[in-house]
């Protein structure tokens, strides 16, 4: 019924993936958008290397919010810690097989902002740990 | 009973169609659509006699002056206020209750001091106050609403003493579209010596209203909401507490005599309109007060009354579908629900692809939303231009979206 409304993401709003929590994740990031009501919890796990290795979301709102965060988690898969710092607004609309208009592109965003927010929280907290230290 | 279909004709933007379909507006509340008489006026000032107005000694500064100040009287007229030096102009609704709360406010709250508001106020009408408590270590209160967002009324007289110095309520909610009883708050908040004002910013527009009759201190609304421009609002106040109170905005227009260290203000009105006013836009606001009294204020009122009626009745037919506010004798023309457990923004967005414009989020009234256990609503709201096809369009859409994506 609409063109925004692809099957894409359709089906990444009905059939999320990777929803849930990680045992001992690396990197831990939250949005939350007062005006609409859009969380996003976005943890990560990295690998001994300093890749991505396992991404998990829980979160609430609308469609494109909630798809972009679906998608995101597999996007980010084998992704470095420089990586995922150096993606941009471009890259996560990318993602959407559709045109995200402006006026939602805040929406489709709201992964990319917990993930901002997550990476600043880590490096602050250091380099990434050693694998023995994290147990 | 309106003849809409002669009405909608005055409304070039409604003609239009949007994403392949005939445009159904329904999101007055926010702004209206604009009339002919209205762009025809501003266009006329622009066009063929624009000058800035007051003080221009030749002909187009007078004749621009002329018709700005009969704006006044027209706008003064509209709401039954006793004089026109009641009527200042404002930018919009939020400048209007910003002024008094700068002005008035910090003048006369003091530490210890509690305004109460409602719980179903719009931020316009609750972050000035909030400014202001906070710098005087005043007390806001809440009057609380009803699950069906009716005022508590039961409330009001334990809320109510003579600490309370100032009493800001809205006469109709953007959200609940709850119309107030506010000639009773307006009475017993004067025993207590309370001063009140009135949010009117969803009033003024749709019914008739008379601040003599309501016998309020202070009411604000704006003109972009009743089918005039942006820019222009108006803050109607008792002349006895405008001539108290001290300006708002310094500048030119609002003086009398000004000496290098000090300075006289201007009499009533023009003592808070510093600056060149947005006269073009005054004007468009006077064309839109004569649209809406050429057509009739009560007539307005019960179109809205019918429309609304028709609407709750078959938007609450729709599984899944709960429209948040009291029935439909006690609201105005503002409908705000949830559907389904679907996101309102996709709700808008989805309905706007079909050529149907209604608002999603929460309104300008977090604290509302957060007091119904909501964080945002889908909002439809109606004005004279509107017609009961256009909500069977919404109500078949809805349908539509809910097949498609019901949960």
């Amino acid at each position: 019924m609409s063109t925004l409304y692809s099957e894409t993401i359709l089906d990444h709003y009905i059939h999320p993936r990777n929803w849930g929590r990680l045992s001992s994740p690396d990197i831990v990031a939250d949005s939350d958008d007062p005006s609409c009501g859009d969380q996003v919890h976005l943890e990560i796990a990295l690998s001994p290397d300093g890749r991505v290795a396992q991404v998990a979301f829980e979160g609430e709102g609308c469609m494109i919010s909630m798809a972009s965060a679906s998608l995101f988690t597999e996007r980010l898969q084998g992704m470095r810690v420089e990586e995922l710092e150096a993606l941009t607004e471009e890259d996560v609309l990318g993602w959407m097989d559709v045109p995200i208009p402006p006026n939602r592109r805040r929406c489709a965003l709201s992964p990319l902002v917990a993930l901002r927010a997550g990476l600043a929280a880590y490096r602050r907290g250091g380099e990434p740990k050693a694998p023995a230290q994290k147990g | 009973m309106l003849d809409v279909e002669r009405i909608r004709a005055d409304f070039p933007a409604l003609s239009r169609t949007v994403h392949g379909h005939p445009l159904v507006f329904l999101d007055s509340a926010a702004s209206s659509q604009k009339p002919l008489p209205v762009l025809e006026a501003m266009e006329r000032l622009y066009r063929e006699y624009y000058a800035n107005v007051h003080r221009g000694i030749y002909a187009f500064s007078e004749e621009a002056t002329l018709a700005y100040e009969s704006a006044r009287d027209r706008v003064a007229s509209f709401i039954n206020a006793p004089v026109r030096e009641g009527v200042i102009f404002t930018r919009n609704t939020t400048e209007a209750i910003n002024l008094v709360a700068y002005t008035w406010g910090r003048a006369n709250i003091r530490s210890g001091d509690r305004i109460l508001l409602t719980e179903m106020e719009h931020h316009s009408n609750l972050i000035p106050w909030q400014l202001l408590a906070q710098e005087k270590e005043a007390q806001l209160l809440y009057l609380p609403i009803t699950d069906d967002g009716l005022l508590r009324m039961d409330r009001l007289d334990s809320l109510l003493d003579e600490r309370v110095k100032l009493v800001a309520v809205t006469m109709m909610s953007n959200v609940l579209g709850t119309i107030n009883p506010v000639r009773e708050i307006v009475g017993k908040a004067h025993e207590v010596g309370a001063v009140v004002l009135v949010d009117a910013a969803q009033a003024v527009p749709h019914m008739p209203v008379d601040v003599q009759d309501l016998d309020c201190d202070f009411l604000a609304f704006s003109g972009h909401k009743m089918c005039g421009p942006t820019g222009i609002g108006v803050l109607y106040g008792k002349e006895v507490l405008l001539e108290r109170m001290p300006p708002f905005l310094g500048g030119g227009n609002m003086i009398h005599r000004v000496e290098w260290e000090s300075a006289t203000w201007n009499r009533l009105p023009w003592k808070f309109e510093a600056g060149t006013p947005a006269f073009v836009e005054g004007v468009g606001l006077g064309a839109a007060v004569d649209y809406l009294t050429g057509i009739g204020m009560e007539a307005i009122a019960a179109h809205e009354r019918e429309l609304t009626a028709y609407a709750l009745e078959r938007l609450s037919a729709l599984p899944g579908l709960r429209v948040i506010g009291p029935p439909a004798h006690q609201r105005g023309g503002v409908l705000a629900f949830t559907f389904r457990g679907i996101h309102p923004h996709d709700v808008a967005h989805l309905l706007d692809r079909e050529g149907i414009a209604v608002r999603a989020g929460h309104h300008c009234a977090q604290p509302l939303h957060r007091r119904l256990g909501l964080t945002a609503t889908v909002r439809a709201s109606f004005y004279l231009y509107n017609t009961t096809e256009e909500v069977d369009r919404l109500v078949q859409a809805l349908e539509q979206l809910g097949n498609t994506l019901g949960q």
